[in-house]
């Protein structure tokens, strides 16, 4: 079905977008409304704050009208782009409750999906935040604009805590929990007596961890606590066995120049890590001591080895009496992505 | 659909960054291509399921110096991925919040036998590590030979598990038949490619072993592509004509 359409587009002039395509490209190029003052497009299509792989399968759609979709969508996309191919696939897949079912339930309709598509290829809308989710370690993590889409190399920081003895009976905490995404990871992996407190300082983000923490029924075991970093721990200092974060780290004069996907669609405030982009890291490694219990473990997320150079630098020397251990980890592509250690 | 494929092997954002690093080219296997089991019949592709060999075929010693031969197919996944070096595709630039990429490429080399394994079409690098590892798992039993000694062979259980019912050796408590689909299909298969190879690729010599006729063995042969692929690879280096 997508070789078939992607080959015609290399064979043909460019095929025509039907009306209502072109009506919503339009639209797009159009001031954007106050509504939606992120994406640009009206009407929008996903008011909706449900992600749209969580709605119900509601509006049937003939098999048809769902390969026409199909063959539209797929003409929209160059076939040298494979990995846009292979979204449609997934946005589908995400989208219809059976897709070869005729009719196909959709759970969102058909209209919708177009623009959605729309968004994804011309608006350059993450494909994340276009179907509500990231598939993170074992999880499908919900997403929406607001929060950071949760990346492949943090998935490592959830070994590392699993690598920290006696790690399942202790108390964590994730810092700008974001999705939660870290924080269902961690809390899945621990015994009766562990716990999360996952903060943020983000009304969007408290709300997706809300709702990632209750689809894995962590409830119990994670804890949401709304405020900027150690604040809302005022009660638990000292009580954590390892504090966890992926902070803002891109220093602010590199936001201009990154992929559109990320820089135009995602939260500044999880980007933005300050001049140099250490702001938050340091005000982190700053606030270790006050809340990790003695021997309690710390991993950062930073933008790579210089950063975490300098971090790992700092704390074994200037603040050597107070921590031991502490290393740069490499992520899967040999940058030094972490700054792990311990409490002494 | 096959090119569009073969391009996921060497995808990437096309988005912000020019020159990504590339793998290095990995051995194709010449063609027809392998089909692994993991992989719909619908989608045979040398891209979803590229792998190859640095080690000849009959891995006797690996690189960490052990000799012998270790039942790579018996151990867990976990002590399986123990034994790998995992790869991602290495995209260039600075990774982490800086990057929307949801291709998440994984690349197992089995470092005892220098097997390279790896799955790129999943949504999450988690997804394909389980494919890259299952995908593993098949590549051992195809290309690891385990040396027989005939005179005091008796086949294991993990053989008896893939033969037709009819086997004549083929003992009741061998359950229903495994199918290629099966995950325990693997070291049934390599079994049978051990014998194979014991008998210096003649079928009828295997299927006297094995209480069947030759026909049947024959197609259990041909009943997966990438065991007959195999088979006929080893039959070839025998001088014997391929079995179709």
């Amino acid at each position: 079905m997508l070789a078939s359409a992607s080959a015609s587009a290399s064979f043909l002039p460019r095929p025509k977008p039907k009306p209502h395509l072109l009506k919503r490209l339009a639209s797009a190029l159009t001031p954007p409304s106050p509504l939606s003052p992120s994406t640009g497009a009206d009407p929008d299509p996903d008011q909706d704050p449900t992600p749209l792989f969580l709605r119900p399968p509601a509006h049937p759609v003939p098999a048809p009208s769902l390969a026409a979709f199909r063959r539209r969508a797929a003409a929209l996309v160059p076939p040298s782009a494979p990995h846009l191919h292979r979204h449609l696939r997934w946005l589908l897949a995400d989208a219809a409750h059976d897709p070869d079912a005729d009719p196909a339930l959709l759970r969102a309709p058909l209209g919708d999906l177009e623009a959605l598509w729309l968004r994804h290829v011309r608006d350059r809308r993450p494909f994340q935040y276009v179907v509500g989710n990231e598939h993170w370690r074992d999880l499908v993590v919900a997403v929406r604009e607001g929060v950071l889409i949760p990346r492949p190399e943090t998935e490592a920081v959830v070994e590392m805590v699993g690598r920290v003895e006696g790690f399942e009976a202790g108390w964590w905490t994730d810092l700008g929990t974001g999705s939660g995404a870290i924080a269902v990871a961690v809390a899945r992996m621990l015994g009766p007596e562990g716990k999360v407190f996952a903060t943020d300082v983000s009304e969007v983000a408290i709300e997706v961890a809300r709702l990632n923490v209750q689809r894995y029924g962590m409830q119990d075991k994670v804890q949401i606590r709304h405020g900027s970093w150690f604040e809302p721990l005022e009660d638990l200092k000292g009580k954590f066995m390892g504090v966890i974060s992926n902070p803002p780290y891109i220093p602010t004069d590199d936001l201009p120049g990154l992929q559109p996907e990320v820089g135009w669609h995602e939260p500044k405030l999880a980007l933005d890590g300050g001049k140099d982009g250490l702001d938050h890291l340091l005000h982190l490694c700053e606030g270790l001591s006050s809340v990790l219990k003695p021997g309690g473990f710390f991993v950062f997320e930073t933008n790579g080895n210089k950063q975490s150079e300098f971090l790992v630098d700092f704390l074994s020397t200037k603040w050597d009496s107070s921590f031991h251990d502490v290393e740069a980890v490499l992520d899967f592509a040999d940058i030094k992505r972490f700054v792990t250690g311990y409490r002494r | 659909m096959a090119r569009a494929l073969l391009r996921i092997a060497r995808c990437y954002s096309p988005l912000s960054s020019p020159t990504p690093r590339l793998p290095p080219p990995l051995h194709r296997r010449a063609s027809p291509p392998l089909r692994f089991l993991s992989v719909s019949l619908s989608s045979p592709s040398p891209a979803e399921s590229a792998a190859s060999s640095d080690g000849p075929s009959d891995v006797r010693k690996g690189e960490d110096g052990r000799s012998g031969w270790d039942d790579h197919l018996a151990m867990s996944d976990d002590e399986l991925m123990g034994q790998c070096e995992m790869g991602t595709f290495k995209a260039s630039g600075p990774g982490g919040q800086h990057r929307n990429k949801r291709e998440s490429a994984v690349r197992l080399r089995h470092r005892p036998t220098g097997i390279i394994a790896q799955a790129v079409e999943d949504r999450s690098q988690h997804k394909n590590r389980a494919s890259a590892l299952s995908r593993l798992r098949t590549l051992i039993a195809l290309k690891v030979r385990k040396p027989i000694n005939l005179e005091e062979y008796t086949p294991p259980v993990e053989l008896l598990q893939i033969l037709p019912l009819k086997s004549t050796i083929r003992g009741k408590d061998a359950g229903p038949q495994i199918g290629p689909n099966n995950s325990k299909f693997a070291p049934g298969m390599q079994a049978l490619l051990d014998l194979l190879f014991a008998v210096e690729g003649s079928v009828s010599e295997a299927a006297k072993i094995l209480g069947l006729s030759t026909g049947a063995v024959s197609r259990l042969i041909l009943s997966d592509d990438s065991l007959r692929i195999a088979a006929n690879e080893l039959r070839a280096a025998k001088g014997l004509k391929p079995l179709k």
